[in-house]
């Protein structure tokens, strides 16, 4: 009776100490360091003339501020939805590019064509005056 | 004087009896198989992998700003640096296809079967744990080919549902690829990779010694394949011995690896190093046409033709887990695939579309 207590204990000692350690575990592996949150970037409009981009990194991600033609200032992920691959701004067609696969996208994001199913990732912007705020 | 050193190791820890003993109890069967040493091949391979690549590590710099600099820095500064690193790319190469030969040969002479199943899973997981150490060497370069072939196959378990997302921020550390990234692939190839790796070696090489060479299906005295009540070890009296007659045979084979190793480091030594692999990554660039390395091409064309990502990843992790378990799914004695030809036409058709998919995404 009193070794099968103490088997019985043993176990729940074990699993116990064994299930204590994996939700750190899974948490210290799934650590994003390096990737600040809440930063914000500005520009002045008249950096981005209208049907113009620029390219930026916010927050560790890839990104595009377009100056729509007909929609005004956008901030999009660059990261397509399919694989990961960076889609590059093709300002004749009005549409964003993935190299990869074809993936396209129109300036909201939202897919045209390609292997993508989900939109790129829009990021908050803000107009304050002249300025255009990210984040 | 060379007798005397012997004389005096013999003396003191007995090492002729004790490798008298190892040999004379292992034989090999009188029909053994010449294809049944290209797993010395495959062991032989690995080991060239550990001291190439404890060579490179001698000069690699772990970090997002010299990683690629120091590679280049061994291809053209340090002595022969391009010769090792060479061997350690090539010879990757080489090992997995090695690897998946020893396991075809395994399969066609049905050697997976009772009693033999778990020395099947321990070398179907040393495969997938060897495709893993290719995968993640091949960030450690930070070249932009490789930078942007694992960007895209780290972003693939992300369309499992639940659990995807968190398998891609645990490979990146973090959504993006960063210099933890590279960080965390660094210390799996370096340190956790060889560790399983050697255990899952030793747990196989032990089962190869406790059960005995197999005898294939194909020969005059084909073993016993009736399903075992009780352990026994497979002893061929009337067999070879393993030594000199199996050695001899192993040895040959280790020579046609080597050969080939070399012949394709001296005539194709950029086969496994395109352009853009002496290019430094730019994470804000991707470059047109990127593929992953060769042994993912099959997946990766499955994915690219299969629009629903999650059901093509999940035929492929059902593939996968009937490939470590095929032992418990093939339940019948007769081992020789010739006799069995629904199984050989299916094997045929899995290999050729495997072969189809991967020069399809190649091209």
């Amino acid at each position: 009776m009193r070794r099968r207590f103490l088997k019985i204990m043993l176990a729940v000692l074990g699993f116990t100490a064994f299930g204590s350690l994996l939700y750190p575990l899974a948490r210290f592996l799934s650590a994003t360091r390096g990737e600040p949150k809440g930063k914000q970037l500005a520009f002045k409009k008249t950096e981005i003339p209208i049907g113009a981009a620029r390219d930026i990194v916010f927050n560790g991600t890839p990104a595009i501020i377009i100056n729509r033609p007909d929609g005004g200032f956008v901030a999009l992920s660059r990261v397509c939805t399919h694989l990961g691959c960076l889609v590059d701004y093709d300002k004749s067609k009005k549409r964003l590019l993935c190299p990869c696969h074809a993936g396209v996208y129109d300036l909201d994001g939202a897919v045209i064509s390609g292997l993508p199913t989900r939109p790129l990732r829009e990021i908050s912007l803000k107009i304050k005056g002249d300025d255009v705020v990210i984040g | 004087m060379w007798d005397k050193i012997i004389g005096w190791f013999e003396v003191r820890i007995g090492i002729g009896e004790l490798v008298k003993e190892g040999l004379d109890s292992c034989r090999a069967p009188k029909n053994v198989s010449i294809f049944q040493t290209i797993g010395c091949a495959a062991l032989a391979a690995f080991v060239i992998q550990v001291f190439t690549g404890f060579c490179l590590l001698l000069y690699y710099a772990p970090n997002t700003e010299q990683a690629f600099t120091s590679v280049q820095s061994i291809m053209q500064d340090i002595p022969y640096g391009w010769l090792f690193r060479t061997m350690h790319v090539v010879g990757g190469a080489l090992l997995l296809v090695t690897m998946t030969m020893h396991m075809l040969s395994v399969f066609v002479m049905g050697s997976y079967k009772n009693p033999r199943e778990m020395t099947w899973i321990a070398g179907g997981l040393l495969f997938f744990t060897t495709v893993f150490f290719a995968f993640s060497g091949n960030l450690l370069p930070w070249s932009q080919l490789n930078y942007w072939q694992t960007t895209i196959a780290t972003a693939i378990p992300s369309s499992f549902p639940y659990a995807g997302e968190f398998i891609t921020e645990v490979l990146r550390s973090g959504g993006q690829m960063s210099a933890l990234t590279l960080n965390r692939f660094f210390a799996l190839h370096v340190s956790f990779l060889p560790f399983v790796f050697f255990l899952l070696l030793v747990f196989h090489l032990f089962l190869v010694r406790r059960i005995g060479i197999s005898s294939p299906p194909f020969g005059t005295e084909p073993e016993n394949t009736s399903p075992r009540t009780a352990y026994r070890k497979e002893t061929y009296p009337d067999g070879h011995p393993v030594y000199p007659y199996f050695m001899v045979r192993a040895a040959f084979m280790v020579m046609v690896y080597l050969s080939v190793l070399f012949l394709l480091i001296t005539f194709l030594p950029g086969l496994f190093l395109p352009e853009g692999s002496v290019i430094q990554a730019n994470p804000l660039k991707t470059p047109a046409q990127v593929r992953p390395e060769w042994y993912l091409l099959a997946p990766y064309q499955m994915l690219k033709l299969i629009p629903n990502k999650f059901f093509t990843l999940s035929v492929q992790v059902i593939m996968g887990v009937l490939f470590i378990f095929w032992p418990f799914f093939d339940a019948r004695k007769e081992g020789n695939i010739l006799k069995r030809p629904l199984l050989f036409g299916l094997s045929l058709s899995v290999i050729t579309l495997w072969l189809v998919l991967t020069i399809w995404g190649r091209y």
